[in-house]
């Protein structure tokens, strides 16, 4: 037994880091490397591809990236871009106006030549935020036109003040034309991988293990300061913190809230996460339908959680109860009081709207881990166990995440469980995707006065007049509650003491790792 | 021989219609439009009517009559089972729903990993399984054939997944020994070969490599093996006790040969034939493991693949990981019996 | 264990036969009292553990066994020994209520899975054996696909058609075990169709029905019974692992599985939360295995 231990401590011994390799922990291994929507893909991708516009180091202001710099017309609807020079793709296809219209018309027109619309693929995350694809209601860019060799101009079907905010989303990472073309549905996938103008180069993925990403040696900007990033997909948070504290991963994104108290006392690795997070979690509930279509349910339903020992027990101590539907550290704001935990009070607005035994509903939790809810099926288990406290007997369901997002959408669900994070910074972002005339189906919430505000407030000229009209959206959900508010949390990333230069910003941790160095 | 391992061949296909009739019907039989789930609520009809045309999903299921009336015989057969039964016969399991990648590209380069865990698994149950089967044989009716009986029935009775926590627990978090998650540090460089970590790296000397592949395997391949090991000791005591009792070892003993020479040299050797086979049939419960324990360490293999694909309904995913792993295990089964009657030369197949 | 054995005239007396041989053995002593100790402590789960078992109690979560807890522990959280032997989960339910809890979905999902499966693979199989010719070739054909699928497979794949739930779990555990009994009964019934006896019967004019009832089915019974109790410990482990993948009982069922699930989750923090299921179910599990195995003993006395 003894000599067995020797060997096995000498086996131990055997895995030394190699110095330059900065090792990544993620949940997941992208589902692709083309236009992405989820972190997983998106963090791997933005090391390789770049966007118009980027963000400055660990905020969510915008600074240039491929375009140097921009300018709309007078009521903001043509929008001209002028093009970084002498950049291009790691593939030697040059960075030019043709290549951004090449991305942005793939992604726009159902019949580009190279969207492999026929073999399936889409581009979810465009549609996400800029309203769809050309031609479907509401959809927003409506020309690309390459005005010269670096100047590129696009035409909106409306005013948007904050266009350049929305380039700026992870989404809308830029491929190389020629590389999109050789790869064809396989592009973004093990086989092919993507070519960009990014920091470092695609290497290689080994389906189901890992990402290889190598340092580009002649990127136009800050070369990276390690060699090569390696992304391990590991499921569960528990299993990533052990494999951080074993140190063979750098950096651990986004583990679980509740291990704060662990990583924050290691004397060897630290927590980092962004000052504030431009996230929301919030509770649905579909108020066509009884019996949630009495705001004295929904209230009712608002005084019985106690959301505040509920965040306390899942999210450490990096969240706070949320108050609206915009996050703070935007504006917009009213900062009003989030409901408090009133069971006596609850009970008394289910009497009065008829329901003095209460009811049998139905509560669907999200099947994945996301940024507002890191353990949804904590959360969901222990509001569950409150409303049944008060009368509300819910059953616990769920399903696959896509489906999911499709039922909800469609009104399927009496309570369920959702949230936002930013794609950009501007309240538009969050109030459009919760609350417009085509997303407030997912509420059963018809407000027309509502909409007609949610349309002012993303056309308006001037910040003060934004201002005005989003606080008023937010006193109409405050008083009609059509889902109540629940937490804005913050994402734990567990990083080791040797790595320097990690600033994940309000938008999340997908930002580029040219800043990071490894001693 | 040769026309009795026809015969089992023969044999094989109808089972095999058989296993992709079912696959085949897999996303047929669940509740909804495929065109709808692949395509995302945001789809529009006409994309979906589109996608419907490419993948054949307004044809008929199995023969059209309509159509052989129409456009004569060939026609019977243009319909969706055939078209499909066409694209697996050249392995051609179509793409993942999501990432793109072509399932068959997948299984090749998850398979080496599944199937690297199942030899391994299998290769611990052998070589603790038969020493302590032959012991308890040899032992019989002491505490130490008790001990060995109970350990056998305890080893069929762990959820593997939960010996896979419980290794974690002790060997990766507490003990800082082993690696908890993934097939190799990601600091080696995988090299070129096979996909079998251990064989690729004792190939070309690069015995670092070997031994991180080993660090990795250790844990989930004793969580997996414990069922074959328990099966193999249960196999080896009653195997050996029968040809314990056979005159021809009686006869040894009593001409004086040794204890030792007469256990190894007659007894055993008869003995393992029967145990050879339960190796081969214990493959199922080998695989069975491999899928639940995947998942524990993030085991790049086909089980966790197909585990994910579920959870997403990517069906092509799981149509070729479902019928690829049947396969395998059909083959498996398959070689067992045919090395059965070549190590056996008594056993006449007629 | 093949069912060729020499037909016994009366199922009775080699049943009181076996019985006694099984009590007299060891291990399928103990076997039979894990396997009452679990059903009981099942059955009077809400007496021995008042209260529910799914209900949120924040205030007491993620504590440790009081059991193995040391006193100065124990005075400083303000708790007594018996408070939460078994600890705590995240949502500060005791553990011991939910293991307790586990048990009646485990042991009744299992033993009804089991039944269903011996049902049909009952009825399979005699209908294969007494038919013979092209019914009997139809039935080898399902047998044989069914057993092409590793066993966990062939669940996984039902439930990925039938979505995830306990009664779809119950139902694709069902139909994984069905060919083993088809195989037991298919082969009992061919070896007794001939048998001088069977025919004697038919050339008096006995009906099929009486012939099985009357021959066939008494005398599968023993290995079909052997088979039983294996088989419901198997059953028993593909609940929790289906349970614990996702795919079984859903949340927040005390179910062990999902309770695993749980602490695999938090197996880093609160390693407390996995082992006591796990445990509970290698317990129930090795319970039917050494009932099962002291009743082959008994049933074949050959290996004696």
């Amino acid at each position: 037994m003894k000599r067995f231990l020797t060997a096995l401590v000498a086996l131990a011994l055997v895995a030394t880091a190699a110095a330059q390799t900065l090792v990544v922990g993620q949940s997941g291994l992208p589902v692709t490397l083309d236009t992405g929507q989820d972190g997983n893909s998106l963090t791997p991708a933005i090391q390789i591809v770049e966007r118009l516009v980027g963000f400055e180091q660990g905020s969510a202001q915008i600074e240039p990236l491929l375009a140097t710099s921009w300018e709309p017309n007078e009521d903001s609807t043509v929008w001209t871009f002028h093009l970084r020079d002498g950049v291009s793709f790691h593939d030697g296809t040059a960075f030019n106006a043709e290549a951004v219209k090449f991305n942005f018309d793939r992604w726009n027109l159902r019949d580009h030549e190279f969207n492999f619309v026929e073999q399936g693929r889409d581009f979810t995350s465009f549609t996400y935020v800029f309203g769809g694809y050309h031609g479907d209601p509401g959809y927003q860019i409506e020309r690309v036109d390459v005005i010269d060799d670096l100047t590129v101009q696009f035409t909106l079907t409306g005013s948007i003040g904050f266009f350049p905010q929305q380039l700026a989303s992870a989404y809308f990472g830029l491929h190389s034309p020629s590389a999109v073309a050789a790869g064809g549905i396989e592009y973004g996938t093990p086989t092919v991988g993507a070519v960009g103008t990014g920091p470092f180069v695609f290497g290689e993925w080994i389906d189901g293990d890992r990402v290889v990403l190598v340092r580009n040696d002649t990127y136009w900007g800050q070369v990276a300061g390690v060699e090569q990033i390696v992304f391990r997909g590991i499921d569960s948070p528990t299993a990533r913190l052990a494999e951080l504290e074993a140190g063979s991963i750098d950096i651990a994104l986004n583990l679980s809230p509740e291990s704060y108290d662990i990583v924050a006392s290691s004397t060897q690795f630290r927590p980092v996460s962004a000052e504030s997070d431009l996230v929301i979690g919030y509770l649905g509930m579909h108020q066509a339908n009884a019996p949630f279509d009495d705001l004295r349910v929904r209230q009712a339903f608002a005084y019985a959680i106690d959301s505040e020992a509920i965040i306390d027990a899942f999210y450490g101590n990096l969240a706070q109860v949320a108050n609206e539907f915009v996050p703070p550290g935007l504006f917009g704001r009213l900062n009003q009081d989030p409901y408090p935990y009133d069971p006596e009070r609850a009970r008394e607005l289910l009497a009065e709207a008829g329901y003095p035994n209460g009811f049998d509903t139905e509560y669907w939790y999200m099947p994945v881990s996301r940024p507002y809810f890191p353990a949804p099926r904590d959360v969901a288990e222990a509001v569950v166990s409150y409303l049944a406290d008060v009368g509300i007997r819910a059953s616990l369901h769920t399903e696959d995440w896509g489906i999911y997002l499709e039922n909800y959408s469609e009104g399927k669900f009496p309570i369920y469980m959702l949230g936002w994070s930013a794609d950009f910074a501007d309240p538009d972002n969050f109030i459009s995707s919760f609350f417009n005339e085509a997303n407030a189906v997912g509420f059963g919430y018809d407000n027309p006065t509502l909409f007609a505000l949610i349309s002012d407030a993303q056309q308006a000229g001037s910040l003060e007049e934004r201002d005005s009209l989003y606080q008023q959206i937010a006193q109409i959900l405050h008083d009609d509650l059509p889902a109540l508010p629940f937490v804005n949390p913050r994402t734990l990333n567990g990083v080791w003491n040797n790595i320097e230069g990690f600033y994940p910003n309000a938008l999340g941790s997908t930002v580029p790792f040219n800043t990071i160095t490894k001693n | 021989m040769f026309a009795y391992a026809t015969r089992r061949l023969l044999g094989l296909i109808p089972v095999l219609f058989g296993v992709s009739l079912l696959v085949f019907m897999i996303p047929r039989l669940v509740p909804g439009d495929p065109a709808t789930i692949m395509l995302g609520e945001r789809s529009s009809e006409a994309h979906r009517e589109r996608l419907r045309e490419e993948l054949g999903l307004n044809r008929p299921l199995f023969l059209d009559f309509q159509g052989a009336t129409e456009r004569g015989v060939g026609a019977l057969f243009d319909t969706q089972y055939f078209e499909f039964m066409g694209d697996i016969l050249v392995l051609e399991f179509g793409r993942s729903i999501y990432s793109f990648i072509q399932v068959r590209d997948g299984l090749f380069q998850r398979f080496p990993a599944t199937f690297e865990l199942a030899l391994m698994a299998m290769l611990l149950a052998v070589i603790f399984g038969i020493p302590l089967g032959v012991i308890a044989a040899l032992r019989r009716g002491t505490f130490i054939d008790t001990g060995v009986t109970i350990i056998a029935l305890a080893g069929v009775s762990f959820p593997v997944f939960w010996l896979g926590i419980i290794f974690i627990y002790i060997f990766a978090v507490n003990l800082g020994w082993l690696p908890s998650s993934g097939r190799i540090s990601v600091t080696s460089a995988i090299p070129p070969g096979t996909g079998f970590y251990v064989l690729d790296g004792m190939l070309q000397g690069r015995w670092e490599f070997v031994v991180d592949a080993l660090r990795h395997l250790i844990m989930p391949a004793l969580a997996v093996g414990t069922i074959p090991l328990a099966i193999v000791v249960r196999m080896t005591r009653s195997s050996m006790l029968e040809v314990l009792g056979q005159d021809y070892i009686r006869t040894a003993s009593a001409k004086g040969l040794s204890r030792r020479n007469v256990t190894v040299k007659h007894a055993l050797r008869n003995a393992l034939l029967p145990v050879i086979t339960i190796i081969g049939l214990s493959f199922g419960s080998l695989l069975s493991g491999a899928i639940l324990t995947e998942t524990v360490f993030s085991w790049p293999g086909i089980g966790r693949w197909i585990y994910q694909a579920i959870a997403s309904r990517d069906y092509p995913i799981i149509q070729g990981g479902v019928l690829f792993v049947a396969l395998v295990f059909v083959l498996v089964n398959l070689i067992v019996d045919l090395s059965y009657s070549i190590i056996d030369p008594r056993i006449q197949y007629s | 264990m093949n069912g060729t054995s020499a037909p016994a005239a009366h199922g009775t007396s080699l049943g009181r036969d076996v019985l006694k041989r099984l009590l007299r053995h060891p291990t399928g002593l103990t076997g039979l009292a894990i396997i009452v100790l679990f059903i009981l402590s099942a059955v009077f789960a809400p007496v021995i553990r008042p209260g529910d078992p799914l209900r949120t109690t924040l205030a007491t979560r993620n504590i440790p066994p009081t059991l193995i807890m040391n006193s100065a522990d124990l005075e400083r959280r303000g708790l007594s020994r018996g408070d939460f032997p078994l600890g705590t989960d995240a949502q500060g339910r005791d553990l011991l209520r939910r293991v307790l809890y586990g048990g009646r979905i485990s042991l009744r999902v299992g033993l009804i899975a089991v039944l269903i499966a011996m049902s049909i693979g009952t009825i399979l199989g005699l209908i294969g054996g007494y038919a013979g010719g092209r019914v009997d070739m139809f039935v080898v054909w399902l047998v044989d696909i069914l057993l092409a699928f590793p066993g966990i497979l062939l669940a996984i794949s039902i439930v990925a058609v039938l979505g995830p739930s306990l009664t779809n779990a119950l139902i694709a555990i069902s139909i994984t075990q069905v060919p083993i009994y088809t195989r037991i009964v298919r082969s009992a019934t061919l070896a007794l169709r001939q048998s001088e006896y069977v025919q004697a019967a038919r050339a008096l004019g006995s009906g099929a029905p009486r012939i099985i009832f009357g021959h066939i089915l008494p005398n599968s019974l023993s290995p079909l019974l052997v088979q039983l109790t294996m088989s419901t410990g198997t059953a028993i482990l593909d609940v929790a692992a289906l349970g614990f993948l996702g795919l079984g009982a859903q949340p927040p069922a005390a179910e062990w599985g999902v309770m695993i699930a749980d602490g695999y989750n938090r197996f880093r923090e609160a390693p407390w939360l996995s082992i006591a299921p796990g445990l509970a179910i290698f317990l129930s599990v090795i319970g039917f295995n050494l009932l099962g195995d002291a009743a082959r003993d008994a049933l074949d006395p050959r290996l004696n």
